[in-house]
């Protein structure tokens, strides 16, 4: 089986936000939404003794969500290999799974016609990957850094199961119960 | 998305009629790699080059290339001023039209007041500035600027007088420790900051230098948080310490160091002690930067661009740190700084510029070049002719010599030293981006002539009376060079032509300068492809041209420059050494060591104005997603960002009453500007960060004139000083960081930018309008001024006429080649180290004891007769046969060659066959058959019969 997953290693990430901007310019988004907000925490502490991390974000892509069984009409679905995604003609914008993401990590943009709103969420750029065989979603492919990693779980290995499975790695707010799909390296300074 | 053009097919290939072309960025100074896919003439499709620096990343900028291209708001026609100057009335006209116009209007202007009254500005690296230059030396005027002074010009020439060249090549693989000095590349250079992290992470140690905990100083290893402004004291303690605690390189110093004894003296008083409150550093951190970097090596210091912005202390802080490469035995070794020189082996910027044409008497009216001599024609001269002398070749005269762009500024406003009538800004918008900008915009409204090439309606197009559209990066192959400092190239492909009526820079330098009656024989190439074809031509590489090396080379990197100074016998100094007291610095009327001077404000020299300015302000980093001024037009990363902000520590917030978010005043002596507070601790609670850049392009309708686009507002170069005692002497940077400011916040009556926040003067104060260059109560900043008497030693030896003698080494230079005269009577050519005849400039070939001129590849003899050549084969007219002539051959003595019966062939000696010089064949000194290549056999060509190579006959 595959089964997508991202690592999103803290100790690269620099938050400079070229991963939002070309997540929007992939996808062609509109204003107010943004698929993976990058979440800056910091400075903290009493100077000189300061620190920061970057927090790089996206949609979990979870093994449990709780956006596709709560969604009436069939749109919020998930694919064998773990990719959570909304078809937009069957989408009829109620919100529901807005609501019932522990994420924030989809919306409808309010800019446009009315009836024409969908709920739009990351893919892991599942049309990229379908075009163009072997290729990355673009958050992945722009990062200077190589800060996030995208691959298949399942697979030894990728470079994902080798992290996912020799380091520290962390995933946010596990209490929910849904299996977020994004493991994060933590910046914990000093590990150098 | 449904919508969007696949660009492959069903097999996964690129779909028809889609090509994938190799491009570059030209958004920032890293130049990633671009794949554009295009289709029918536009393009579809951008990403990262996976096979490039960049590995497929590309960052904000770089990802809304297409959304640039494509912007409702470019410029894309030329346009002619229809109402008064800055009503925004334009008349679209064609760009030969606009072009014609505007180089009779020059013309006109260089006949009534000289060349020199036309000046040119330009940004940062955007375009093919050669051709600028080019344009300029022919027009005959020396004043074209850019931004040099605050980014790496000064550093470059603090550094070559010290060692030669600037030592910019860092080797950072095999380095063991890295200093970040005054830059943040994790918001200005992602390709590079990958490369730092990875090496981090391997284990590479970081030693960071910056007053803000920046996105790099949160991964870096060690962290020295200084005072705005005062890194020269600390480098000049850092340099202390190595001295006296025995922490340099013995055996280099003792063998490549001139003047090392001297240092050490003077050295002695900047102790960490002396730095501590200068820096607020601890002197113990300070002691352990120096000990770090001089004992873990190899180590790299990598250059910042704040090292050229503390104003009067910039250049100097350069020299020091040069120093502290060198005597720690880190420049041009294994894991240190590599000095790559000039490219030997393909054609120079400076090889494009012309400078020859450019006379002298023009060069001593290049403004500023009276009081910043190191990057003026006066400094540019003495180290230009160094690096003719020790590499052959030099650096370009663009960009590392100037105008001081801010006193061409005060020019137009003042008329001293004379009146500068017409302005041509190309790829800048200087309200944004040149200091003092309340003068700069009052210069850009005063100028008689103002012409604009630019992508956008900035505040400086507003004013001009023509304004020409500029081809993007997608729309013009690019090639980078360094500035034309190094010896690599990189490159990309044009990936469309200009869409519109835009023109690439290098069009509208060529067609302005044709159309001004410059010789078309000086201006042979069309395009940008031709050109970059001609500069790589000379590196012999299997490519046919640009488009050919772009796609299958794309790049050209000489091995990493180490040990040159070993196996050449020196570095690239009129001594030959590491030059602790420059001799160059000496001779302009520098000191010649490192010599502390305090940034432009501080609270020791200035306790009273510490008193009405009690904060340090720091301007001019660069922050994501923004670079300098430009990029505020695209929504899609305005959205990321779309008001000003600065960086308040929460303590001083408190202090003052500030919250997060609340619009501050921020004020200097020359004004004030409002931004939103960030309060973070990232800046020291006495310290504000004030980002660089901020003007509003979308306020385009009902444009305040005195604050068009609101660039007054929130523009940080309100705050900045550009008066000639805040500048630095050597390099006339002017002052950026370390100001004295004060902070409060907006209130309900003070909310908006109002007509009193429009007053200026020079020297720049707020508060005393009007023009005063006569700073009587400034007297004792401007002893800075004060030139220190330097007189060579006297020559003793004969000097030839077309020939100087350089003091340092002894030696006699010839003027029009800067070669040396050896003391056999040659010339020796540095680049290849082969003897050239003093009289005729042509080289002597060893192997055939004669002379050969280069030019034309013809030889001589050593009485300097010319040599007859046919096919290649030498001949001896008039003469014996100097060889043994074979039996059935004859000597023609009339022509000087052995022929077989009439047959018009010559006989070649060394290999035995004659050849036909109408065709190059080879044919047999016997029967004088033909040598055919395909069969290995030879044929007689008058019956057509063939034989083997003994002779025989072949049956057919």
């Amino acid at each position: 089986m595959t089964r997508y997953a991202m690592v999103i290693d803290q100790r690269r990430c620099i938050g400079c936000h070229s991963c939002t901007v070309a997540c929007r310019t992939w996808n062609d988004l509109p204003l107010d939404i943004i698929y993976n907000p990058v979440v800056t925490e910091g400075a903290q502490g009493k100077w000189p003794h300061v620190h920061r991390t970057y927090t790089p974000t996206l949609c979990m892509h979870c093994a449990n969500p709780e956006c596709v069984p709560c969604c009436p009409t069939g749109a919020s679905q998930q694919d064998d290999d773990g990719v959570v995604w909304v078809d937009s003609k069957k989408c009829m914008a109620c919100k529901v799974c807005v609501n019932a993401c522990p994420y924030g990590m989809r919306d409808t943009s309010v800019l446009g016609p009315r009836l024409h709103r969908f709920v739009r969420k990351c893919t892991f750029c599942k049309d990229r990957r379908a075009e163009e065989p072997g290729s990355m979603p673009y958050c992945v492919q722009t990062c200077h850094q190589k800060a996030r990693i995208f691959g298949d779980l399942d697979d030894p290995n990728s470079e994902v199961s080798k992290l996912v499975n020799s380091l520290h790695t962390e995933r946010l707010f596990t209490e929910h119960g849904t299996e977020p799909q994004v493991y994060y390296i933590p910046d914990l300074g000093g590990q150098r | 998305m449904a919508d969007k053009v696949s660009i492959y097919d069903e097999n996964g290939e690129l779909a028809e009629g889609v090509e994938r072309i190799r491009t570059q960025c030209y958004f920032c100074h890293a130049n990633c790699g671009v794949l554009a896919y295009v289709k029918d003439g536009d393009v579809i499709k951008i990403e990262g080059d996976p096979d490039y620096n960049n590995q497929g990343g590309l960052c904000c900028r770089g990802t809304s290339a297409l959304l640039h291209v494509n912007h409702p708001a470019r410029i894309n026609h030329a346009l002619k001023r229809a109402g008064e100057k800055g009503e925004n009335k334009w008349e679209q006209i064609p760009y030969d039209q606009a072009i014609k116009e505007v180089a009779e209007r020059l013309n006109q202007i260089k006949a009534e007041s000289g060349a020199e009254a036309v000046a040119s500005a330009g940004g940062t690296t955007r375009t093919d500035d050669w051709a600028r230059r080019r344009f300029l030396n022919q027009f005959g005027t020396p004043n074209g600027f850019h931004n040099a002074l605050l980014c790496w010009i000064p550093t470059f020439m603090a550094e070559t007088v010290v060692a030669g060249w600037s030592p910019f090549e860092t080797d950072l693989g095999a380095a063991k420790c890295l200093i970040l000095w005054g830059m943040n590349p994790a918001a200005s250079s992602l390709p590079s900051m990958h490369g730092y992290t990875d090496l981090q992470l391997a284990g590479m140690k970081i030693i960071y230098v910056d007053p803000r905990f920046s996105e790099t100083a949160c991964k870096a290893d060690l962290w020295l948080p200084l005072r705005p402004g005062s890194d020269t004291a600390l480098s000049l303690a850092m340099l202390n310490v190595i001295i006296n605690e025995f922490l340099y390189d013995f055996e280099f110093v003792d063998q490549w160091c001139d003047g090392f004894e001297e240092l050490r003296e003077h050295m002695a008083p900047y102790t960490p002690e002396w730095a501590a409150p200068i820096t607020w550093l601890d002197p113990e951190d300070i002691r352990k930067a120096a000990r770090m970097y001089a004992t873990t090596k190899p180590g790299c210091i990598q250059w910042g661009c704040s090292w050229d912005q503390f104003g009067p202390a910039s250049a100097t802080g350069s020299q020091a740190r040069q120093l502290m490469r060198a005597i720690t035995g880190n420049l041009e070794v294994p894991g240190g700084d590599g000095m790559p020189g000039p490219a030997l082996n393909f054609i120079t910027d400076e090889e494009l510029e012309l400078n020859e044409l450019l006379p002298e008497e023009q060069k001593a009216k290049q403004i500023g070049s009276d009081k910043f001599k190191l990057t003026s024609w006066p400094g540019y001269t003495l180290i230009s002719n160094n690096a003719k002398r020790t590499w052959g070749k030099t650096l370009p005269a663009e960009w590392f010599c100037e105008a001081h762009g801010p006193s061409v500024f005060k020019a137009i406003l003042t008329g001293e030293p004379y009146q500068i009538r017409a302005l041509i800004c190309n790829a800048t918008n200087p309200v944004n981006s040149y200091g003092d900008s309340k003068m700069t915009l009052a210069a850009l409204k005063k100028v008689e002539f103002l012409v604009t090439v630019d992508y956008w309606m900035t505040p400086a197009a507003l004013f001009s009376d023509y304004v020409f559209p500029a081809a993007g990066a997608l729309e013009r192959p690019t090639i980078v060079t360094h500035y034309g400092a190094t010896d690599s190239v990189m490159g990309g492909r044009r990936a469309i032509q200009p869409k519109f009526d835009r023109h690439t820079d290098m069009s509208f330098w060529r067609m302005l300068g044709l159309a001004c009656g410059q010789d078309p024989a000086n201006w042979p190439w069309e395009t940008e492809e031709e050109v970059y074809s001609y500069i790589i031509a000379p590196l012999g590489l299997p490519c046919t041209d640009w488009n050919d090396f772009v796609n299958n080379i794309r790049m050209y990197y000489p091995p990493l420059h180490q040990n040159k100074y070993v196996t050449r016998g020196g570095f690239w100094t009129p001594t030959g050494k590491i030059e602790c007291n420059s001799t160059i610095l000496r001779e302009l009327g520098y000191p010649g060591m490192p010599t502390y001077l305090p940034c432009a404000e501080n609270d020791i020299d200035n306790p009273e104005l510490a008193e009405e300015y009690p904060i340090v302000l720091t301007t001019g980093g660069g922050f994501m997603p923004y670079h300098h001024s430009e990029h505020f037009q695209m929504q899609g990363m305005r959205y990321l960002y779309p008001d000003p902000y600065y960086s308040i520590n929460p303590e001083l917030a408190e202090k003052l009453g500030i919250e997060h978010g609340d619009w501050c005043w921020i004020e200097t002596q020359r004004g004030r500007i409002k931004m939103r507070a960030n309060v973070e601790p990232e800046v020291d609670p006495r310290v504000v960060f004030v980002p660089r850049g901020w003007w509003f392009p979308e306020r385009d309708t009902n444009i305040d004139l005195d604050n068009p686009f609101g660039c007054l507002e929130s523009n940080t170069n309100v705050l900045t000083s550009v008066d000639e005692w805040d500048c630095d002497p050597m390099g006339g940077s002017w002052a950026n960081r370390g100001l004295m400011c004060k902070v409060y916040k907006c209130t309900e009556a003070d909310h908006e930018w109002n007509a009193k926040d429009k007053t200026w003067s020079i020297p720049g104060c707020a508060k005393n309008p009007g023009i005063s260059t006569d700073p009587e109560d400034l007297k004792h900043r401007v002893l800075r001024w004060e030139k220190i008497p330097f007189e060579a030693p006297a020559c003793t030896k004969e000097v030839p006429e077309g020939f100087s003698w350089q003091w340092q080494n002894d030696a006699l230079y010839q003027d029009s080649t800067q070669f040396r005269l050896d003391d056999s009577g040659w010339l020796i050519d540095p680049k290849t180290n082969e003897y050239v005849d003093a009289h005729t400039g042509w080289y002597y070939v060893a192997a055939e004891n004669c002379l050969m001129d280069k030019a034309t590849g013809k030889k001589y003899t050593m009485e300097r007769e010319e040599i007859a050549e046919l096919a290649g084969i030498r001949l001896y007219p008039g003469q014996d046969a100097p060889y043994a002539v074979p039996e059935q051959l004859t000597w023609d003595r009339e022509k000087g060659y052995a022929r077989l019966g009439d047959k018009p062939y010559i006989y070649n000696p060394e290999s035995g066959w004659l050849i036909d010089p109408a065709t190059n064949v080879y044919h047999d000194a016997y029967y004088g058959w033909a040598y055919d290549p395909t069969t290995n056999g030879l044929i007689d060509e008058e019956t057509g019969k063939r034989y083997t190579m003994s002779y025989e006959a072949i049956e057919e």
